[in-house]
């Protein structure tokens, strides 16, 4: 208890520290003005698996991608659609046509000037390779219906269509129309955004440099989520790849870095006082999630997986996953946003319900086969969150093992649909899209991560993304919470948080989605 | 005793049985009064002990999680402290130290068998020595720990890989030293003198042959031990020994190396514990040495 509070008190030090540092962001002093040049070095732990923005939804590739690309439609700091390179969109009233208008004068890093042309070429190369092609077959055919329009024409209504043609999960870039045919990674890594790329040495580094010719976007005074007015103040940019956390905080402290997408909450806490440190709290990052395989046994039996949900003691699991920074959430949303869901699944979870869990396994026929818990070593939480659930799994008597690989490893592992039974897996972009977004991972067309589809659940995704209103898609949520619940083929663990550190050195920062390196500057 | 006493009514037979036996007699004073041999041993005796009775010793279960006693500094409570996941380094630490123990017992045993194998056949055998000896050599010609990783990594982590990664990169070397220390014993005229009267090829092997060239196996062999436990820990730091949570000394390492500058005591504990158990073996490797090959041996052996 004592050293529960102990934490707790610690955290919420350290989201005052938080704050003051966003405090600071949005009212620049007069001392704070911006410098131009320098070169800023942001470090993350694995390699980008691809820099075709397009082809990946990997938070590695989109952490630099967004710095180099930029889609017609992005979410703004409240997650709305807003206009990046479009200059608007006209929807027809039958939701048949959508005319998107572009903005003139924008420039691709090799100097042409984008057109319709581009987008064409861009969109369907996105149908081809792009990691969620998905988002555009509800789009019949795009035509040029002008050197700076395109029109969408739609197979039928979708409402909710804006909004995922704007995800940044694997965002829909424009790309020219030169790169329009090259294969899935293949491209390139020509953009319109404010930086340009250089070099990728994998294992080491990606620099990217200012785009002198970058068109900014007048419509705001500043950024606003993906796009708004965007300024590249630096010369350089390098997104160094240090796997090794320790080592991540030795460069930071030494002065080598400037910005850790990710620092270990320990070391959070003891850098608290630092002058030289700012930490950046990113509260609502990622759910924590636990996949079962339901194709295979034992993990093909609803009633195991009920067993499985109802012994979690997800406090204990969140408590050491996250090293302290999270919220106990059982809902498939944030709590207080549009589609919470309330209290529906509540019952089942953080239970630590032992004497239920072992009835429920007997009902399930369970005999001790073995529980394969697939994981990985370069994603900190994952790893340790399997650790834990092995634990309690392995305390209602199920043979749970732990299958530690590299990430790409598991990637590839979890596409298989025989050799795991369960897979722990921070969902970060996914959840911050809203439940269009997140209940696609889980339905067909898509492979659903828990491989086996749910008939009904892939149903009630139908309902959710033609629903009307907000009202109804509402309500077709609640269902589908309620459903998430029934067929326990996903275990939402938590509410997780990521805590990012720079440099005081660096001025202007704003945790987001990815690290924004525009808009932010070097003081000496 | 009675034997010491009237010599003169011994048999032959039992003649060379004492002299055996006084040879033994020797042979253990000289080992425990060896320094560096008595305080490996009791090192290693130790060691070996704190891996049979971890049940009894460590005061919690290896991969007991407590939440709420994370990074826990040492204390009475906990002596050498926690881990992120709230467990105690100490029980993991004893418990780990079962896991080198196991893995190094059977790496110094299969790379015994199949080093002697190997390498007396190399030397009995005279058309397979080139085979055998040119295969080892392109073994040998990776990095030790290197061609283990690599072996592990193909592999897939667990501890019986482990232990075939690290029997397959040690075997080549203990071959090595067994063929040539059979070439020496087999030129001898002793073992001429067994093929004359008749000796099967085997008893030739065993009774004469290898009975007279154990001794630099065995040093060897402690050798193998040691860089076994090294290496076991190397693996489990680089994620392909036996997979977490079990507590192997190199994974408890691995654990705490992210939060080494906040909770050192995770790191440093199973480390120390390595190089005490490694010093151990070397110190015993290195008597055994002394007193087994007479050509090393110091000035204090010349009696």
């Amino acid at each position: 208890m004592n050293i529960h509070r102990k934490l707790a008190s610690g955290l919420r030090s350290l989201s005052a520290v938080g704050v003051i540092a966003l405090a600071a962001a949005f009212s620049p002093a007069p001392a704070q003005a911006q410098v131009k040049g320098g070169e800023l070095v942001v470090v993350q732990g694995s390699n980008p698996p691809s820099l075709d923005g397009m082809s990946t939804s990997s938070q590695a590739s989109r952490n630099i991608n967004m710095n180099i690309y930029e889609t017609l439609y992005g979410f703004s700091e409240d997650i709305k659609p807003i206009p990046i390179l479009a200059e608007g969109v006209d929807i027809s009233e039958d939701g048949l046509t959508y005319v998107f208008t572009l903005r003139k004068g924008v420039l691709f890093h090799n100097g042409d000037e984008m057109n319709a042309r581009d987008v064409k070429a861009s969109l369907e190369r996105y149908r081809r390779v792009g990691a969620t092609k998905n988002l555009l077959a509800p789009v019949k055919d795009i035509e040029i219906t002008g050197e700076y329009e395109v029109t969408f024409h739609m197979v039928e209504p979708t409402p909710t269509f804006l909004e995922a043609f704007s995800s940044p999960r694997a965002p829909a870039i424009i790309i020219p129309e030169e790169d329009g045919d090259t294969e899935a990674g293949k491209n390139s890594f020509i953009g319109t955004g404010p930086y340009k790329f250089v070099e990728y040495v994998p294992d080491d580094h990606v620099t990217i440099e200012r785009f002198d010719d970058y068109s900014q976007d007048l419509r705001s005074d500043g950024i606003d989520g993906f796009g708004g007015k965007k300024t590249a103040w630096l010369d350089r940019v390098i997104f160094r790849i240090i796997p090794e956390p320790g080592a991540q905080v030795a460069a930071l402290e030494a002065g080598e870095v400037d910005i850790l997408e990710q620092i270990p909450m320990p070391a959070a806490r003891r850098l608290e006082s630092d002058p030289d440190i700012v930490l950046h709290e990113n509260a609502r990052w990622a759910f924590t999630t636990f996949i079962f395989n339901t194709n295979v046994p034992p993990s093909d039996n609803v009633k195991f997986r009920e067993a499985v949900q109802v012994a979690l003691n997800m406090e204990e699991i969140m408590a050491i996953s996250s090293e302290g920074l999270y919220t106990l959430n059982h809902r498939w949303q944030y709590e207080g946003t549009t589609y919470d869901p309330g209290q529906i699944g509540a019952e089942y979870y953080n239970q630590a319900d032992t004497e239920r869990a072992k009835a429920l396994l007997e009902e399930a026929g369970y005999n001790g086969e073995e529980f394969v818990i697939l994981t990985d070593s370069n994603i900190p939480q994952h790893g340790r969150s399997a650790v834990v659930i092995a634990e309690q799994l392995k305390a209602i008597g199920i043979n749970a093992v732990i299958n530690q690989v590299d990430w790409p490893t598991a990637l590839n592992i979890r596409m298989q649909d025989e050799g795991w039974n369960g897979w722990t897996l921070q969902m970060g972009i996914e959840p911050y899209l809203g439940p269009v977004g997140l209940i696609a991972t889980l339905t067909s067309p898509a492979r659903p991560h828990f491989v086996k589809p749910d008939p009904e659940l892939d149903a009630l995704y139908q309902e959710l993304i033609k629903g009307e209103t907000v009202e109804a898609r509402q309500e077709t949520f609640k269902k589908i919470q309620t459903r998430l619940y029934e067929i326990f083929a996903i275990i939402k663990v938590g509410d997780s948080g990521l805590m990012h550190a720079s440099r005081a050195s660096v001025k202007g920062f704003i945790p987001f989605r990815f690290p924004r390196v525009y808009d932010i500057w070097l003081e000496d | 005793m009675t034997a010491e006493a009237n010599p003169d009514t011994l048999s032959i037979g039992q003649e060379i049985k004492l002299a055996r036996r006084r040879r033994r007699l020797t042979f253990a004073r000289r080992l425990l009064t060896h320094p560096s041999f008595l305080v490996g041993f009791v090192i290693l005796v130790l060691f070996t002990l704190t891996a049979l009775l971890a049940d009894v010793l460590a005061p919690y279960g290896p991969t007991k999680i407590n939440y709420r006693s994370i990074l826990a500094p040492p204390s009475a409570e906990f002596w050498f402290g926690t881990d992120a996941y709230g467990r105690d380094v100490l029980s993991r630490v004893i418990y780990g130290t079962r896991v080198s123990l196991r893995i190094g017992v059977f790496v110094v045993v299969m790379t015994g068998i199949l080093g002697t194998l190997l390498g007396t056949l190399a030397s009995y055998v005279k058309w397979l020595d080139g085979l055998i000896m040119r295969s080892l050599d392109g073994l040998m010609a990776f990095p030790g720990v290197l061609l283990a990783i690599a072996l592990a990594a193909a592999l897939g982590p667990s501890e019986v890989n482990a232990i075939i990664a690290l029997t397959v990169t040690f075997t080549p070397r203990t071959a090595r030293i067994v063929r040539a220390s059979v070439i020496v014993v087999q030129g001898m005229q002793f073992i001429e003198a067994a093929h004359a009267v008749g000796a099967s090829h085997a008893r030739v092997i065993f009774r004469y042959i290898l009975a007279n060239a154990l001794s630099p196996l065995i040093v060897q062999l402690t050798f193998v031990f040691a860089v076994s436990i090294v290496a076991e820990a190397i693996l489990s730091f680089l994620g392909v020994g036996p997979p977490p949570p079990a507590p192997s000394l190199g994974n408890i390492i691995a654990d705490g190396r992210s939060n080494i500058q906040e909770a050192w005591w995770i790191a440093v504990f199973p480390g120390l514990i390595i190089a005490v158990a490694v010093l151990g073996l070397n110190l015993m490797g290195d008597g055994l040495r002394d007193i087994l090959d007479p050509r090393h041996s110091g000035a204090r052996d010349k009696t």
